[in-house]
């Protein structure tokens, strides 16, 4: 080989990224205070300020854009910028009369500033129909949808508490998007089709049986070719098969659709983290703009706003509230789907007479 | 105690990844477990990850995905 | 703007509205032609509500066994230009800081090798760079090192780890995540990069427990900054605060434990009994504090519902001091003593955190060295088929 190959060299050390007033303040913070939705200012001990500038994105990002941030970047912040766990980027700056600046020309540019304190910052998304395989529906398109209806609240800081919304578009979950205020989850309802003419030619057979998690697939003989067959009732529609076979089809344009998940919270603030709980089994895809989605987002968010007391997540206030209320206010039909029947399923039954009448 | 080199561990791991061709996939870890049933005390962990990479990185064997991760021969 | 290849009425409607449109991203770099073809397929799906994508075949760079994730299209015909189209995981800085150069950097080189779109960033943390042939990946792979980038983690191995702002500009980080974050990535290469767990795991640090980075739901193993002694209290600055916060209403009554008094000129808490949810903290930034005595916990076993259903993460180490010059040490050992017990009995597939459940905590601990401590369980059993052992009469 011409050229040494060079190999686990692991990230760039972050420290030659840092911008001088965070070298010179390095775990020296005193107080930060949000100026106004989207700014912020954290001063040091040594009375140095830093300013921040938060801007929503698409995630997905053409390098197009990640090249005007960086120019936006050299003009207003010495070429400094950061993005945050949730797809957003961070404008640092020293100067405070160059905010107003940078805002305009962001905004201008298409993006917009907002995300912090009591709000609706961006919605931490997968894939999709726009790069994988498995995808029970879109996630770019459904999240523009819905961000498109949110966009105040990214702007403003008028909620009881932050909320956040995720979304995954499978049971997968790569976003682990559980443990949220809003979780859109896509979700399969049938197990695979098996296309059993092309499976043995395109797939090894022990892989496949194998990669099942529940074990519901078995090797069997349809029509007198070596295939597989798949116990319907084990299948819980990871799509773990599809990744390894391409001849047993998740995917189903009749029955994929979206599910709508509540209360859930990461912090330890006041009560404990929480998972998200199903408050919609089933919407039908419906693209490029998912109507029914955005419309049971937008109810929830509205009765939640309305309801909740100060600093109450979601998930705060339907435990003071109670289930039962939390599905009268937000006109949401309870199913059967709504009562868990996996492993500890148990827990979750009221082993009480303590309700509201 | 006889010494076993990391040449040995690694001809032994490509010879029952190759047996296994078509059978079942076996995980790296499967791999190295074998051995060091195979060989006893002779060979532990580090020297089969030693030899799995040897393996990896001269094109022998090769990785592959499918729900976990697997060690596996080459596409022809 | 290019002339588009395909007619798309359907993804033309998500270029309106507010929200900045990944449509009009993807439209950005359409003078490639394999996104042309990208965003043919993409309006295919929302013409027929489903995915054109399939995973398969082996590709990846000689010698990492994660990093890059193969994509096919299922209709190369009609879209050939991305008849393979894979995904790259590239490494993130720490806290995901970047200069204007770096950022630079990084487009020139997948401008030179894919498609121009990225994902700012992946769940995991990762730079992701979407859609590449296959005879780029070596390349793409030599100009990323030569540039001082490096792939991250994909399959059944160390994931990429990543970390809060935390000391970079956050009062309350109690200790450095970002120095934590990269020690720990650059000691493990080897685990990021060459698979040989029963499945993957994943390091994320959170300077408090307001948990930035979603640690206690996304991560194996979570590292959450906390501190022992008493919250600093500044009483001028509270009494400012009362001007705008109803203190008993906000503060007092919303502390998990009632553990804060106001009578209207001083705030006392009393410290024994702070479970260091962070509430007070959050509300009045100026006026409080984290205490001086800092570490973090160490919890274990957060997942999402792949395969035996969805965990948070739980205490494994009450507090563990974080100390820089100590280089991590012990949570080096911990890691390296959870890794062989699960590498050696987790079963296929199987987190860190299921494998607890599977084994038994105690079992786990007793393995793994440590002593049973109360913070470990939210109550002891109530279950009275307890396995005696002879240690009870000892
Ligand atoms: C010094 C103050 C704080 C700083 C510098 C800070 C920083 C951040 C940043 C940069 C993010 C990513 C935000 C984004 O992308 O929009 C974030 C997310 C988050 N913050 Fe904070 N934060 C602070 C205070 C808080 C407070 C007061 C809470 C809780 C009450 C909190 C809980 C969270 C949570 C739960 C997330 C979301 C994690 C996720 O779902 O991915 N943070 N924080
Ligand atoms: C066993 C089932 C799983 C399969 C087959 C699977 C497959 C995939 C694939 C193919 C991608 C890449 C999508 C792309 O960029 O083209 C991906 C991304 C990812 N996966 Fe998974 N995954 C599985 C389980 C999980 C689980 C359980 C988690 C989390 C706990 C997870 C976390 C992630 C993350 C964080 C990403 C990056 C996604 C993003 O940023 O959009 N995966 N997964
Ligand atoms: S959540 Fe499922 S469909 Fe979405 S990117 Fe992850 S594996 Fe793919
Ligand atoms: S979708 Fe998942 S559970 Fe169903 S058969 Fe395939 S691998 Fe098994
Ligand atoms: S987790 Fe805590 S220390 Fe880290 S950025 Fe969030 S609030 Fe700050
Ligand atoms: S941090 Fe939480 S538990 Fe501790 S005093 Fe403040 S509100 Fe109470």
């Amino acid at each position: 080989m011409a050229e040494e190959r060079i190999t686990d060299i692991g990230p760039p050390n972050y420290e030659q990224f840092l911008p001088p007033v965070i070298k010179k303040n390095y775990g020296k913070w005193d107080h930060h205070e949000i100026l106004k939705p989207g700014v912020m200012v954290h001063v040091a001990e040594s009375g140095d300020k830093l300013f921040t500038v938060r801007c929503g994105t698409p995630r997905l990002l053409a390098i197009t854009s990640i090249r005007k941030f960086a120019d936006i970047a050299d003009k207003y912040c010495d070429g400094h910028l950061r993005w945050t766990s949730r797809n957003n980027v961070e404008f640092l700056l020293t100067d405070e009369s160059k905010i107003e600046a940078l805002i305009a020309e962001v905004e201008e540019y298409g993006f917009p500033i907002g995300g912090m304190g009591n709000c609706i910052s961006n919605i931490v998304h997968t894939q999709g129909w726009v790069h994988c395989h498995s995808a029970a529906s879109d996630a770019s398109g459904t999240v523009k949808a819905v961000m498109d209806e949110l966009m105040p609240h990214f702007q403003n800081m008028e909620l009881p508490a932050k909320l956040r919304v995720a979304y995954a578009c499978c049971l997968n979950m790569c976003g682990a998007v559980h443990c949220s205020d809003i979780a859109i989850l896509g979700v399969h309802t049938r197990a695979p089709v098996i296309e059993h003419d092309d499976l043995p030619k395109m797939c090894e057979i022990p892989t496949l049986v194998a990669s099942c998690p529940t074990g519901a697939i078995r090797p069997a003989t349809v029509d007198g070719v070596q295939s597989v067959e798949i116990v319907d009732e084990q299948c819980m529609f990871c799509g773990n098969c599809y990744t390894v076979c391409p001849a047993v089809k998740i995917n189903n344009a009749q029955t994929d659709g979206i599910s709508i998940w509540v209360g859930g919270k990461v912090s330890n603030a006041r009560v404990a983290p929480k998972f998200s709980k199903l408050a919609i089994p089933f919407i039908p895809n419906n693209p490029p703009r998912w109507p029914e989605v955005v419309d049971a987002v937008v109810k929830i968010i509205n009765v939640y706003a309305e309801n909740a007391r100060k600093h109450e997540r979601m998930g705060e206030w339907i435990d003071r509230i109670g289930w039962p209320k939390f599905f009268e206010l937000t006109d949401i039909e309870f199913t059967k789907y709504h009562i868990d029947d996996f492993k500890h399923a148990g827990e979750t039954y009221m082993r009480t007479a303590q309700l509201r009448h | 105690m006889a010494d076993v080199t990391i040449d040995q561990v690694a001809d032994a791991m490509f010879e029952l990844v190759s047996s296994m061709k078509g059978k079942r996939d076996l995980k790296p870890m499967d791999v190295s477990k074998q051995m060091m049933e195979k060989f006893g005390d002779d060979v532990d962990k580090k020297m089969c990850k030693k030899a799995l990479r040897q393996l990896i990185d001269s094109g022998r064997l090769t990785y592959k995905y499918a729900g976990g991760s697997y060690v596996t021969l080459p596409e022809a | 703007m290019t002339e588009m290849k395909y007619k798309t009425p359907l993804l033309d409607e998500l270029e309106k509205g507010p929200w900045p449109s990944f449509v009009k991203e993807m439209k950005k770099e359409a003078h490639r032609p394999m996104v042309q073809d990208a965003i043919g397929q993409l309006e295919r799906s929302y013409e027929e509500h489903i995915s054109h994508w399939k995973h398969g075949g082996l590709v990846g760079v000689m010698g990492y066994g994660g990093g890059v994730i193969g994509r096919y299209s299922d209709l190369p015909e009609e879209f050939p230009e991305v008849a393979a189209f894979h995904t790259h995981r590239v490494n993130q800085p720490s806290a995901w800081f970047y200069t204007s150069e770096a950022l630079r950097t990084l487009c020139d080189i997948w401008e030179r090798h894919g498609s121009g779109l990225t994902n700012m960033h992946g769940s995991t943390g990762d730079i992701v760079f979407l859609g590449s042939t296959t005879e780029e990946i070596e390349p793409l792979f030599a100009d990323l090192t030569k540039h001082g980038f490096d792939l991250g983690g994909s399959g059944s191995n160390m994931r990429t780890p990543s970390c809060c702002v935390g000391p970079a500009r956050c009062e309350w980080a109690c200790y450095d995540t970002l120095d934590a974050c990269y020690n720990i990535t650059q000691e493990f290469q080897d685990e990021l990069h060459r698979p040989f767990f029963p499945y993957k795991y994943k390091f994320k640090f959170a300077g408090c427990p307001n948990d930035c980075v979603a640690s206690i739901a996304r991560s194996d193993c979570s590292v959450m900054g906390t501190w022992k002694d008493e919250i600093q209290v500044n009483q001028a600055a509270v009494l400012d605060y009362a001007k705008t916060v109803d203190i008993d209403a906000e503060i007092c009554d919303l502390c998990p434990t009632r553990c804060v008094e106001w009578d209207g000129k001083t705030l006392e808490i009393d410290n024994s009994n702070c479970v260091k949810c962070m509430h007070c903290i959050n509300v009045m930034p100026k006026a409080l504090k984290p205490g001086k005595e800092r570490g973090a916990t160490i919890l274990i076993g957060g997942k999402a519902p792949i395969i035996g259903g969805a965990l948070l993460c739980s205490v494994f180490v009450p507090f563990l001091e974080m100390d820089k010059d100590s280089d991590y040490e012990d949570l080096k050992e911990l890691t390296e003593a959870i890794w062989d017990l699960w590498g050696e009995h987790g079963k296929l597939r199987e987190r860190v955190g299921e494998f607890i459940q599977r084994v038994g905590m105690s079992n786990f601990l007793e393995e793994i060295g440590l002593d049973p401590v109360p913070e470990m369980v939210m109550a002891p059993r109530s279950n009275p088929y307890i396995f005696f052992d002879d240690e009870i009469f000892e």
